[in-house]
């Protein structure tokens, strides 16, 4: 926990975003229901939910895009829309952003940059930054995918603002560009930015984000540190006796159980389980970390919800305002 | 403010749209100068009967201004389009994260409008002007005779502005860019005319609606020559139908305006 004292301002360091029990109803649909959570200043944050969860509808009410049924989103306790200059203080590129066929990349920045009183200078620094400064003077029209994403990053990024909001922004890039935008999303939050991305699949951005909200059916399932998803580190073993190996371990101070014809270890130590076994006169067949299948994880945090009406503990204060529940699952 | 209506400038300045439309600005003034300088001027001489009548300075009038109803369609459109292609394109979300006051984000795309009206404006009277001055000319009119003309031609800055801003509320209030093209240009082209002449027919209409209808009240802006004798109806002064025109624009651009500060935009 980066404790922050309460008196000093965070001028610097990335701002803090706060939503509170933000409602929006689509006529009778509720498609964000009393959803609360914030994002820490300086952090990578994932914002994780299967398509319809409600990420695009909560973040287009944090941007003042979509005006909220009930409850508040604001950053650093603006609402966007009551902030001087927004966009020197938020960058942001929401999915389906798009652009006029007929105008250039280039020119897409410069009228945004106008708007802001921005020169010319900044815009081509940024497209140079997000690769694409000789393609984005062509016409938007014919932008593939993943032009279309550096632009809209370029885009976010034209104010040097404290807080990134990305929504899909790994959507249509080919693994490469993913691999790009890992980097890039690190790059800028070592320079103390807060970001929050948004994504469908928990694995594309498992690498990249040190906290995660994850909400199903516009409801808050869990918030957290990454790595608490991840739980304890486990270390898979092979070898020929599989119970000496376990007893070696256990005068290391390492308890480990059967799984199958392996060992799982409690210890993300390699090489201590290498050495163990080596002094035991052990052969090692392999030796790997295990990963938490995040994926199966996600799919029943998310699955779970639907099966299970409004009884899971994850959802904080629902209440009984609708009976509005997604109807697959 | 201003850096608002400059985005909004830049906007329309950098597509193709401008230029297209700048070099039909142009030639609609100077061929429709032309086409009006011989047939009005022909008309006023021999006095027949069904042509149009009227003093030197509404020849004059006439001439410069006789494309300014197609001058006006394409600032309709321009209107339209300015807001239309935000929808359609779907580029609404960004100026919005840009300029996240919705009240500010219109007042922006108004003052662009009629910065753009009256520059259009500018290219449509170097056309109208010059051709319809040589025409006059070589016909033995005078091409200035009075200072009204000079009216006549600032107005028809405001008339292709307020013509512009009426485009913004049409493009608004029918977020279909297309459907909201052929509407206004029906209503302005086809609906209003047969509607006015139809109107004409009876007394109370003739005198009392007619003459505040779009089209009728820019043409009394612009005092051009009469037509269609006695039982015509009343054009206003240019200045109630400045009045009536802008009370158009405000009316349209405010509806629109009023229904953006409410919208979602997903
Ligand atoms: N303007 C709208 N009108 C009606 N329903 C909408 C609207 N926008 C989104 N929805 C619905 O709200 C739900 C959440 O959508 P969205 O926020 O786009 O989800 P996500 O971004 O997580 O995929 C979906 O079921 C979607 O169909
Ligand atoms: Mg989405």
């Amino acid at each position: 926990m980066t404790a922050t004292t309460t008196t000093t301002d965070r001028t610097g360091a990335g701002a803090r975003i706060e939503v509170r029990d933000l409602t929006k109803r689509f006529g009778s649909f509720t498609a964000v229901d009393q959803l609360s959570f914030s994002v820490e200043p300086g952090r990578i944050t994932g914002f994780l939910g299967p398509n319809g969860a409600g990420k695009t509808t909560t973040l287009r009410m944090l941007l003042g895009l979509i005006r909220p049924t009930g409850g508040s989103a604001t950053i650093e306790g603006q609402r966007y829309q009551d902030i001087a200059s927004p966009m020197r203080m938020v960058g942001s590129a929401l999915e389906a952003t798009n652009f006029h066929p007929g105008r250039t990349g280039r020119d897409h920045l410069r009228v945004l940059a106008a708007a802001t009183g921005i020169g010319d200078a900044r815009v081509d620094e940024m497209l140079e930054l997000v690769g694409i400064p000789a393609a984005a003077r062509k016409r938007a029209g014919g932008y593939s995918m993943g032009m279309r994403q550096r632009l809209g990053l370029a885009a976010a990024l034209l104010g040097d603002p404290k807080v990134l909001i990305l929504d899909e922004p790994a959507n249509g890039l080919d693994p490469e560009g993913i691999r790009w935008l890992r980097g890039f999303l690190r790059h800028l939050s070592r320079q103390g930015k807060t970001i929050l991305v948004s994504s469908h699949m928990l694995q594309e951005v498992e690498q990249t984000v040190d906290d995660v909200v994850i909400i199903n059916n516009g409801r808050l399932v869990k918030q957290g540190r990454m790595s608490e998803l991840h739980g304890d580190a486990k270390t898979i073993v092979r070898t020929t006796d599989l119970d000496a190996l376990a007893g070696a371990l256990r005068v290391a101070d390492v308890t480990s159980e059967t799984q199958d014809d392996a060992l799982v270890a409690a210890t993300d130590d390699l090489r201590l389980i290498g050495d163990v076994a080596l002094r035991a006169g052990l052969p090692v067949y392999e030796l790997r970390a295990a990963t938490t299948d995040l994926e199966a994880l996600f799919f029943q945090l998310t699955e779970g919800t639907n099966r299970n009406l409004g009884d899971e503990s994850a959802a904080p204060e629902r209440d009984a305002i609708t009976g509005q529940e997604g109807a697959n699952g | 403010m201003i850096p608002a209506i400059k985005a909004e400038l830049r906007k329309f300045f950098t597509t193709r749209l401008w230029w297209g439309m700048a070099i039909a600005m142009l030639v609609i003034g100077a061929g429709l100068a032309v086409a009006f300088g011989y047939f009005v001027t022909a008309g006023a001489e021999s006095g027949a009967e069904g042509v149009p009548t009227g003093t030197a300075e509404q020849v004059a009038n006439s001439v410069y201004t006789g494309g300014l109803s197609f001058g006006y369609l394409l600032t309709l459109v321009i209107g339209i389009m300015q807001i239309g292609s935000e929808y359609r394109h779907k580029t609404i979300t960004s100026t919005l994260l840009a300029v996240p006051r919705r009240g500010q984000m219109m007042v922006a795309k108004v003052v662009a409008l009629l910065v753009i009206g009256a520059i259009y404006g500018l290219i449509f009277l170097v056309g109208s002007v010059a051709a319809g001055a040589l025409v006059l000319n070589a016909q033995g009119y005078s091409p200035f005779p009075s200072g009204g003309v000079f009216r006549t031609l600032a107005l028809s800055l405001l008339v292709l502005g307020l013509w512009a801003l009426i485009g913004l509320g049409v493009g608004i209030l029918i977020p279909n860019q297309v459907a909201a093209l052929l509407i206004a240009v029906a209503v302005a082209w086809i609906v209003e005319p047969i509607g006015g002449v139809l109107l004409s027919l009876w007394d109370f209409g003739r005198d009392h609606i007619v003459p505040y209808l779009p089209s009728a009240a820019t043409q009394a802006m612009v005092n051009g020559v009469q037509q269609g004798g006695p039982d015509a109806a009343q054009p206003l002064s240019w200045w109630a139908g400045a009045l009536v025109l802008a009370a158009y624009a405000a009316v349209l651009a405010g509806l629109g305006a009023w229904r953006t500060m409410r919208a979602d935009i997903s």
